[in-house]
């Protein structure tokens, strides 16, 4: 099956429309083990490092590619369409406008820049995207999120590890679908004869800038911090929220990314902060640990608001920068101490 | 119960032997390359001193950036809770720690109970370290130790507007270069460290008693600096430089 590779920053891309056109979507999420230095060649390093290892990628990789998709996510994500066409070669590049807000003007919008998408493919593929396509394409997505919903739900009840998740929410927006619902429903069976969750591990939320390297799981779990809720477009955000069966497609995917949980870069903030507020609620967990990739703004100013509303509610909440590398043990002091602090009152702290 | 504590630092590896309540002894020693030879040898030259045998020893937790390193440590327990203890060790009702080492500085609130409340770190910097002075007594070709003293003597504090350690060193060479006082120079820099640490401590909420902890806490330019920044009374244990080593011992008591 052919790849479409798409590059948003909060699951903004609709993978269900190249599903339709016959290509297996793929999540650019560049490769923190190569580095940025490709394109640094023409970017500054003070640009987000992850945006900068996408791009990286896309030099390295898209001959391998038939198509590539930019969704407006972040603003990183919006002037790299610009530089993509000027310097990634060889395959066709399209833009997928995304509205900030979800009123009724942005949803017509929305539906209009879906519809204009559509119509580019079929121009550029030659290939037929209609109301059957469409609606297949969403019933084999949401067969994605429901299981994905199943596993993660598994976080915390089982021991499953931060690793074991990373792996298949990396899995779900890279594999072709058909292949990943084999897998998914392989790793339901394992999870679910899984032991229970640790003793000694504390269970969080985990919110902020989507993690892309395996070793930043990995670091949370050395701390003893076990991720059992998140909101990142790499985990929950991503299958939290089903595609609905309505009889236009359109309108559904529409409405489908209007209802997902928002990321940092839309407004308002405040449905944000209630999903977090009902993960932490739904699986009574007292602890969040907030995030953000250096140069990654809309989380680090984010932060400034939703880490106070948090521990203004009750909540243990510590928030840091972290770099893109995957050697990050200097971490690790205030993960463990953040550990210790929620240890040492045995839930909730009197702020 | 004789308890151990070893704060294994990025400059500096500090022990502290408590035995129950007591402090029986402390000890500094550089760190280095090898960071298991610093600790191992510390220990040893510590417990000679006090003319005891390892054997005799009930527990020892590690703390510090290598406190994973320490293979006989019964527990590794987090500088930052650490420091909060041991700094109720000296003042059993302090409520805000300040602990600037050498390659980070820390502010912990503790509450009422005793508890870490609320902890903020400088991030990945050496702006606001030890290090930082380091950096900054080495352009200006000056013994660490006399910092303090030389900045006491100062005019007028010079401006170092570069959060960033080597722009600042650049621009110390600069004011060097220009015929600036090195008194006023070392002023500006004990002001810069403190300007950073203000805006990190801003992040969480100070409240007093405060104490002030780790190996820059004994530069007297630097309390003065913060005392007059943040407008209140800042109070230093002789024992500032092993306060988290202190801390590690009574927990480890307390296992």
């Amino acid at each position: 099956m052919k790849t479409f590779a798409y590059f948003d920053s909060g699951h903004e891309f609709p993978e269900e429309i190249v599903m339709a056109a016959g290509f297996s979507p793929m999540k650019i999420l560049g490769d923190v083990h190569q580095g940025t230095a490709a394109a640094d060649e023409y970017l500054f390093p003070f640009f987000c490092p992850f945006a900068r290892g996408c791009l990286s990628d896309a030099l390295a990789n898209s001959e391998k590619w038939d198509g590539i998709g930019v969704a407006h996510g972040c603003d990183a994500t919006d002037h790299h369409y610009d530089m993509w066409r000027a310097h990634v070669m060889g395959v066709p590049i399209f833009w997928v406008n995304t509205p900030m807000k979800i009123d009724q003007t942005a949803q017509i919008f929305y539906r209009k820049e879906l519809t204009r998408f559509i119509d580019n493919l079929i121009k550029q593929y030659s290939v037929k995207i209609g109301e059957n396509e469409l609606k297949d394409a969403i019933r084999l997505s949401n067969q994605v999120k429901s299981l994905m919903q199943q596993l993660a739900s598994l976080r915390a009840k089982k021991d499953i590890s931060n690793q074991d998740y990373f792996e298949m929410t990396h899995k779900a927006v890279q594999m072709p679908k058909e292949l990943l619902v084999e897998e998914l429903k392989t790793t339901l069976a394992d999870w679910e004869g899984r032991g229970p969750f640790p003793a000694g591990k504390t269970p969080i939320l985990l919110t902020g800038s989507d993690v892309t390297f395996v070793e930043y799981m990995e670091l949370l779990d050395t701390a003893g911090l076990r991720v059992v809720r998140d909101d990142l477009s790499l985990g929950e955000r991503y299958f939290a929220t089903t595609i609905p069966d309505t009889a236009d497609p359109v309108q559904a995917l529409v409405t489908y990314s209007f209802d997902m949980p928002r990321s940092a870069t839309r407004v308002p903030s405040d449905s944000r902060l209630e999903y977090i507020l009902g993960a932490l609620k739904d699986t009574k967990i007292d602890a969040v640990l907030s995030q953000n990739m250096k140069f990654c703004e809309p989380y680090a100013m984010d932060a400034v608001w939703t880490v106070p509303a948090l521990k203004g509610r009750g909540y243990h909440v510590m928030h840091f920068e972290r770099d893109y590398t995957p050697s990050d043990n200097q971490m690790l002091t205030r993960l463990e101490a953040f550990k210790e602090t929620i240890q040492q009152k045995g839930g909730r702290q009197n702020v | 119960m004789l308890a151990i504590g070893l704060d294994i630092g990025s400059i500096t590896t500090k022990i502290a032997v408590m035995d129950g309540n007591d402090l029986l002894d402390t000890n500094v020693s550089f760190t280095g390359y090898n960071a298991e030879s610093a600790w191992r040898k510390i220990l040893k030259d510590t417990l000679d001193r006090l003319q005891l045998k390892e054997s005799v020893v009930d527990r020892i937790i590690a703390t510090g950036y290598g406190r994973n390193g320490v293979g006989i440590a019964d527990k590794t327990v987090t500088e930052i809770k650490c420091h909060a203890v041991g700094a109720r060790f000296y003042m059993s009702n302090v409520r805000s720690v300040i602990d600037i080492g050498g390659q980070d500085s820390k502010f912990i609130r503790i509450d009422a109970d005793g508890n870490v409340a609320d902890f903020v770190m400088n991030d990945k910097c050496a702006a606001g370290t030890g290090r930082f002075l380091e950096v900054m007594a080495r352009a200006l070709e000056v013994e660490l130790a006399d910092f303090g003293k030389l900045s006491l003597n100062a005019r007028k504090s010079s401006a170092i507007s570069s959060m960033c350690t080597v722009f600042a060193e650049s621009e110390v060479i600069s004011l060097i270069s220009k015929g600036e006082q090195r008194e006023n120079i070392i002023a500006g820099i004990h002001e810069s460290i403190v300007n950073r640490l203000v805006s990190m401590i801003s992040r969480s909420k100070i409240e007093e008693p405060v104490v002030l902890t780790g190996g820059v806490a004994q530069n007297i330019g630097i309390q003065t600096a913060l005392a007059k920044k943040l407008q209140i009374k800042i109070r230093v244990p002789d024992t500032a430089q092993v306060n988290g080593a202190i801390g590690a011992a009574i927990l480890a008591g307390n296992i």
